[in-house]
Parts: structure tokens; sequence; C-alpha cells
């Protein structure tokens, strides 16, 4: 079976297409550099328009009307400009209620734009931009430090890493913040505590790493304004010895927190890339592989929830704990130990 | 029982792509009639990292396979076709789907009531969600209507209005607001438009929209103000459901070109299983079907042939579990668990199912509160089918589910759980049916399947559905009324083999049981006291005959409507215990 597979990767050659929503405009070009909060495109959604029936306002019917109309669709008009009219002694006017553009034309109406706030799209991916598929997508290169969480509130930011946590157990709390974590991406353990939440947004910093988050915190994470990863999951569980190492030598890295919803149609999940320079060209990571005998493994569910383990056997068809039936792997635990876990309860660490 | 063969010792391999596994289904002819052989289950891998649903295929053939010992699989991965000998390949192959996100939807009709409603039960029926719906009374104005429709993104948007003959004008102007918002968008985001309303204006639609998009056409949903046809309309929305969702699931377009048929959708697939069952097994109150999701739960309905299907993207045991606790207290969860399990730890476990849907409850106490959030979802589910029943079904009591034959249980969380004791309360506590009702469960989730294979050989499905495929969990008889607490509410007399059994008591409150091992018949006269009523109206009672035996027997279910659990837990304890016991006999 194909094994999930949550990556930790020290050195990594990430990449990634971001694809646009619609057809955009493209504003990056190859070779730039990013950041992972720069804009890479723009596209058309969430303008604004005003319809105007110039039919009505003309008073001429609508297969008459396409004749009196004076503008073409794209045309950019200012304020009371004359978008249509009909001539003679009872001539009648249609002009534009505000400045804008002809977006389009169709059986006697105009669509008017009269915003431009278009949307636009960030690159969330710090690095090198390798191809352009023009109005359609940018593909970014990082050398870097990844490490993909579980949850994210959908924003992205970026600072320096900032370890508040002093070991897997750690617990977040109010008092461990301060102003002089101003700007930096936190690091912490469990965090149970609404008022921690509303004081790091206060400070503000950039950026929120927890290894978990109890559940009822949830409505809250989702409206700070900054981004929140969350590694483990929901409740109570110790953050991953890999990713707590890993994290922890980069204490003071300057870092992207990508906290972007968990997508499994596309496959997006919140990360953590730290971008390495002088690093070489390290291999991408590997996307697919099986559960094999010897891989470390981390636990999803169940009563080793978040422990790591090493696989030392696979069974194809065991009752669990619950009398469920089906594969299972039965593993040494890093805590000590060892235990049977449920196959689809497991991920690779990559 | 159906008669004949099967037709030529056809085999078949059935796919079906869930959203979280991917099932491949052996059928075969042994000693002259259908069955179902085996299943292979593999990993559904329509996301990340392989974007290609064939390999998920693949893995649960190549599982089939090894289970069989058949081979179905060459080198290259394709399925073979059968061997002079009959023991390698299938002579067919069909494929249902309910992997990839829903199609977002736009549904445009004149009146709310009229062509938007049925534009609306059309679009519910799919895999969709309705992200906008825009009608005459629309109070929005008309450039905020046109923002609306192209800032949603829509994959299809749905255009009804006007009865044959009726209104044009007026449609006319909603398809106009329709071509001024996809002009706003790039060719390539344009969704495509069907069409289903006054079949006089299609040339005229044609002529508007299809320079914009694509137009797909069907019959008039609406022909007059009180008739609803939405036959072909279905059609083409299966048609267009597939289209778009092989542009963004890699590897259907495959699977469907291997496919005796049209690949299908799981929700319509296990809806034509329903109908079938409601017609080959003579369902005079009508059958019912949910099965149970991992992102979606399907309900269809089947009273003499006549198919309504709900299709709720929202509402499921992995993802779909999301949309059950937006609109849940906890305590409708907690009420079902039968253990003292913090809160915090509930809260937990079904908040990170979600963001891992593919995990399996490994303990008890997780078992245990899959199966009372399954309780949740179904019960919304059929909250929300309500409208959909006919209103010339039997209801005993307003506000329930009416008067059903029989309710087909599909969907693992409910089929897998190992005590079918578990799986029968579930369903008798979500769906809270009433009148006489058998219930069977899809133990091999088979349903869908069947109900893609009835097109390619009828007699499969009529064969396999009426093999032991599926577990006949009893038949349910169910009084509502006013009783006093405690008070005797039936009397019950058995005829087993000629023979009258004694008189049985059956209080209120409960759950009892009369033993009727699987599959032998008896007669039941059944004499409701206090005006309870049974479905055959109030305080009558009567004969049912060839009441046929299930895993549990005949049950009793004198709980009431809906069912009330107490706020203390120790009582909910010992009532939850009590139920389970009265079905499987314990102390």
């Amino acid at each position: 079976m194909l094994a999930p597979i949550t990556y930790i990767q020290p050195l990594t050659t990430l990449r990634r297409t971001r694809q646009l929503p619609v057809e955009g405009l493209i504003t990056v070009s190859l070779g730039d550099r990013l950041r992972g909060t720069d804009v890479i495109a723009r596209t058309g959604l969430h303008k604004q328009h005003i319809m105007l029936d110039a039919a009505r306002a003309l008073g001429a019917p609508a297969s008459r009307v396409s004749k009196l109309i004076q503008r073409v669709v794209g045309e950019e008009v200012e304020e009371g400009a004359i978008l249509a009219g009909s001539r003679g002694l009872a001539s009648r006017q249609l002009r534009a209620p505000a400045a804008g553009k002809i977006a389009a034309i169709s059986e006697g109406q105009i669509l008017l734009q009269i915003s431009d706030a278009s949307a636009q799209v960030q690159a969330r991916v710090p690095g090198l931009v390798i191809d352009i598929d023009p109005g359609q997508s940018v593909t970014l290169e990082c050398i870097c430090a990844w490490v993909q969480c579980l949850w994210g509130n959908d924003l992205v930011g970026e600072g320096n890493l900032h370890m508040v946590a002093d070991g897997p157990q750690h617990q977040l709390t109010a008092d461990q913040i301060d102003m002089s974590l101003r700007g930096a991406i936190l690091v912490a353990g469990h965090c149970s505590q609404r008022q921690a939440l509303e004081l790091a947004g206060q400070v503000p910093i950039r950026g929120l790493i927890l290894g978990s988050l109890a559940t009822r915190l949830l409505p809250v994470a989702e409206k700070m304004e900054y981004p929140i990863a969350v590694l483990e999951g929901f409740g109570k569980i110790p953050f991953n010895g890999d990713a707590f190492k890993l994290l922890s030598m980069h204490n003071g890295a300057a870092t992207t927190l990508n906290a972007q919803a968990n997508n499994p149609h596309s496959g997006e999940r919140p990360e953590i890339i730290i971008p390495l320079t002088d690093a070489g060209h390290p291999p991408q990571p590997v996307e697919i592989q099986s559960f094999r005998i010897g891989q470390t493994v981390r636990v999803l569910s169940g009563k080793y929830k978040g422990q790591l383990g090493e696989i030392i056997e696979l069974r194809g068809n065991v009752i669990y704990e619950s009398q469920l039936r089906g594969p299972a792997a039965e593993l040494t635990l890093a805590g000590g130990g060892r235990g049977r876990v449920p196959l689809a309860n497991l991920e690779l660490l990559g | 029982m159906s008669e004949g063969r099967p037709q030529s010792s056809n085999s078949l391999v059935a796919i079906d792509l869930g959203s979280v596994n991917t099932r491949a289904q052996f059928f075969d002819a042994v000693e002259g009639r259908y069955r179902f052989i085996a299943a292979g289950e593999a990993a559904t891998t329509a996301g990340a990292p392989t974007f290609d649903t064939n390999h998920g295929v693949l893995q649960a053939l190549a599982q089939l396979q090894e289970i069989t010992g058949r081979q179905l699989l060459n080198e290259r991965g394709l399925l073979l076709a059968p061997d002079a000998e009959g023991n390698a390949g299938a002579n067919a192959l069909t494929a249902t789907f309910s992997a990839g996100p829903p199609l977002r939807v736009i549904t445009v009709g004149l009146l709310e009531g009229v062509s938007l409603h049925s534009v609306n039960n059309l679009v519910d029926s799919f895999h969709c969600e309705i992200v906008d719906s825009l009608s005459l009374g629309d109070r929005r104005s008309p450039e905020q209507v046109i923002d609306a429709i192209s800032q949603n993104l829509p994959d299809l948007v749905v255009l009804a209005g006007g009865t044959h003959r009726g209104a044009s004008l007026s449609v006319v102007r909603l398809a106009n607001y329709l071509a001024l918002a996809l002009k706003l968008l790039p060719e390539s985001a344009r969704p495509p438009i069907l069409f289903v309303g006054n079949e006089n204006l299609q040339s005229e639609i044609d002529t508007l929209l299809a320079p914009i998009t694509k137009v797909y056409k069907a019959a008039n949903i609406r022909p007059s103000l009180d008739q609803e046809n939405l036959g072909p309309a279905e059609a083409a929305m299966s048609s267009l459901l597939y289209e778009v969702q092989a542009k963004k699931l890699g590897g259907l377009h495959l699977l469907n070109q291997l496919s005796e048929t049209r690949l299908s959708h799981s929700a319509q697939a296990f809806g034509r299983t329903v109908r079938f069952l409601s017609t080959v097994i003579d369902a005079p109150k009508g059958m019912l079907g949910v099965d149970l999701g991992a992102s979606t739960t399907t309900v269809a309905s089947a009273f003499a042939g006549e198919l309504e299907v709900r299709s709720f993207p929202g509402l499921g045991m992995g993802r779909g579990l999301t949309g059950m606790l937006a609109e849940t207290q906890l305590q409708q969860i907690t009420r079902w668990l039968s253990y003292d399990i913090p809160d915090e730890f509930v809260l937990d476990y079904l908040y990170n199912k979600p963001l891992l849907p593919a995990t399996l409850p490994s303990t008890p106490h997780e078992l245990a509160i899959e199966m009372a959030a399954a309780r949740q979802v179904v019960r919304l589910a059929i909250g929300k089918s309500l409208p959909m029943f006919p209103a010339n079904a039997i209801y005993p009591l307003t506000g329930t589910v009416p008067w059903f034959d029989r309710i087909l249980v599909a969907g693992s969380t409910l089929t897998r759980h190992p005590r079918p004791e578990h799986s029968l309360l579930a369903v008798l506590d979500a769906v809270q049916p009433v009148g006489v009702v058998t219930v069977i469960l899809d133990q091999n989730n088979l349903a869908s399947s069947l109900g893609a294979a009835a097109a390619v050989d009828p007699v499969l499905a009529v064969q396999v559905l009426e093999s032991n495929a599926f577990m006949n969990l009893g038949t349910v008889i169910v009084p509502v009324g006013s009783p006093r607490p405690g008070s005797t509410v039936l009397r019950v007399q058995l005829v087993r083999d000629g023979q009258k059994e004694e008189v049985v008591e059956i209080p209120e409150g409960g759950i009892t049981v009369l033993p009727l091992a699987p599959g032998k018949a008896a007669d039941l006269f059944v004499q409701p006291l206090q005006n309870m009523n049974i479905g055959l109206g109030a305080g009558r009672g009567g004969w049912i005959r060839r009441m046929v035996g299930g895993t549990f027997g005949l049950i009793f279910d004198t709980r009431g409507r809906p069912i009330q659990m107490p706020t203390s837990f120790n009582k909910r304890q010992e009532l939850l215990q009590t139920w389970e016991h009265a079905l499987t006999g314990g102390g």
C-alpha cells in the first residue's frame, strides 16, 4: 500500500507550481528570486461592476439599441462620458455614472467595471522562478529545510524562527510572549490558552508553529491575522522529535511559514520552509513509497498517537483493539516499548 | 427468487473509486447463479502525490488477484480478457466514482418555488455544491448577481425556467445576466451551461450563450407548473458530472474507456440499486437507502420504482465530519456513547479525523465515537431529506420518515463494525424508522457497484442482491403514539410452521426481540394497544404475513419517536447497554 508521507527534510530541493485560480497576469519574470509573501500574479476576480440598461435609458427596443452604443468592450471611460445615445431633437443619452472600463456588452446592456481590485496571488514559497506558463502558473525552486504540517489557517508569513519551546512537551502560555518576539515566527509545543494566541497577534508576531492546538481554540486560530500552522493535530500531542530537532537547529533563521489550508485534492499542505544558501543542489523529495520494514513512521491515531516508531513487522490481516480487522505494523516505539498499529494509522516521515 | 441463469456466465469486475478507498470487486457465476466472490481494497490515489486514480485501481486489482488467485492483470497492468477456460480475466468491467471535490454549481430558475426548486432538486441529487442560486425574485442588484456569478468560479451553471409555451422574455433576461457574467471570466474558466427550461427557447439560448461557452440542453424539467420531469436532465447532469470530474481526476478517463458503461457517480449508482430493490423485492411502502461515505452521505428513496436521491457532499465520516460538526452540538453526539469519554477527547478525535480521513478507529473508545458521530451524520442527512419523500407515502407520525419496507445501509463505518448489533442500533437511532421495516446491511460495500452492473447484466444484480452478500439484520416493528410509560403497547403472536405460539406483550420504552432464524419465515399477528400505530392506522392491528428472520430475528422498537435520551450519563449508559443486550440476548 502507498504510504502517506509527511516530509521533515533537513535539506531538499523544493519545487512548487503555483497555479492561478483563473487566467491572469503574471507579474514576475524567469530568474526572479522571490519571498513567500511576494505577489506573483493578478487575476480579474473581485472586480466590481455596474450594469447599465442602454435600451431602457434610451427608450429603444433591445434589437435596435446595439447600434446606439458608442463604446466597445475594453474601452476606458471617464465619469459622465457618453456610452450610448440617439440622435435627433428628442435625443437621449446614457452616461457613465463613474469612471471605469467597458467590461461587457450584451443585449442592450453594458457592464461597466468600476474598480480594479484584482485578486493577488502570492508565491507562498520563497525561491527562484524557474518556469512560467503565461497567464496560468509560476514554478519556483527553493533549496531549503522543509517541514510539512497538518493544519493551517491559510495565511503566509515570513520572519526569523524563534524557539519558544524548550522541548517537545512544551506548552505555550501568554507569559512567554513579549515585545521582543515582534516580527518572529515562533515555534511552540501545545497551545490551550486563548490569551496566548491573542497576545501573539497584538505583539505582533509573523507566524506561529505549534506542535498541537486545543480543539476548542480552532475558531480562534482561524481568525488570527498571522499565520498559524499545527504539525501534529488537535488535542494535546507532543511535537514530533525529528521536526523539533530540525527547527531547533535553525533557531534564528529566516523562514517562510506557508500556513495554507490542507487541500487533499490539490495535495497542498501547510509547511515551514527555511531557505538554505550554499547548500548545493540536493535531490527533490521522494514522493511515492510503500511501507517497508525498517522505516520510521509516525502514528496518526489511537493510543500511540503522535509517537514515532520503526516498523519491525508488517502483518496482513489482524484484529485491532477496536475489533476491526485490517493490515497492521508492529513498531518499536521511539519512546520505548512495542506497539501494533493499523497501517491506515501510520505515515512515513520523509 | 429471480428466475433464470446467468445469460452467458459472464464474470465482472466492478471498481468503486471512493474518496478514501478504491475497491475492486469480482462477480462470477457459481453453480449457475451469480455470486460476489471477493474484493480488493487500496487507498484512493486521486490526490498527492500521484494525482492518478489508476494507481489505486491497480493496487486494488492486484489485491483482488491475490485473494482470488485469478489473473486479472498482465505485465502492462491492464485487465485481461477472459481465457478460454474462464480462469483468468473478466468479461466486463464497470466503475463508479465518488472521489474528487463536488461540482460547484450555480442554479438559475425563474421562480424560487417552481423552476428554481426543480433545478435545485436536480442538482442536489448529484455530487454537487450549489454555490449560488438566482431567480427573478433575487433581491440583489443585477451587477451584484453578475459579480457573484463570475467570482464563484462555478464548474457548471444549470438554467431552467418557463413552462412549455410559457414565459420566455424573463428566461432570456436571466440568460443575459449569465452571458454578461461569463464574459468577465477568461474563456478557459467559463463553465458549461445546462439549459433545462422552456424548450421553445433552446435556439435563442444557443444564440446568446453558445458563443461564450458550451451549452448543453435537455428537456424542460418543469413542463407545467405542477409537473416535474427530471429524467432527461438527470441523464445530462450525469454526463456533465463525469466530463467535469474527468478533467480534475487523473485516470478517470482511462477507467471510463475500460468500463462497459459510462462511469457513473456512486450516488446515482447507489440510487439505481435502491430503485431496483424497490421493484424486485416487492416493497409497496417504499425503500430507503443510506450510504454513509467518508466525504458524502447519500440518501435515496424509491416508491414503486420512483427514485429520489439526495447527495450531501458536506456530510460524511472523513472530511465530511467538518460539515456535521458545523451544525451539531457535542451533546447530540455524546448522547449515543456508552463509555464515559471526556468531551475533549471526543472533540479532538472528531476534529482530527477530517485531516486524516483514512485513519481507522483502533481502540473501543474511538470506534464508539465514530458510531456516535455516524448516527448524527445520518440523522442530519435524513432530516435534510424529509422534503424529498413523497407526500402520499404513509406517515404514522408527522415529522418522521415515512413507512419504508426496507432500509439498505451502506458505508464502511456502519458495515464494517465487528458487532452487527451496533450497526443495527446505529441505523435505528439515526433513521428512527416507523412502521414495519427490514434493515439490510451492505456488508461488502456492493450497492453502488451493483447499480452500475445492473446496466450491463440485470440478472447479475438481482442474483447478487438475493444472495447472502447482503446481511438482513432483521425486521423491526416500530409502533408510535402516546403510551403510558412502562405499559404494554403491543400484543403479538407468532405463527411458525403453522403453529401458533404464545401471545407476547411488548412493553413501551425499549427494544424487545422475538427469535426468528435468518431466512425462516413466520406470520405475525400484531394488536396495538393504547391507540398505538404500527402504520396500519391508530389502534389498528392485523397479520403481517411471511416475515423473514434476520440476524436479530424480529425486533420491536418501542422507544418512541423521536428517541429521548436521559441527560445523566449513568442512566444513558444503562439504557444503551440494555438495548444492546436486548439484541444479543446478553444480561
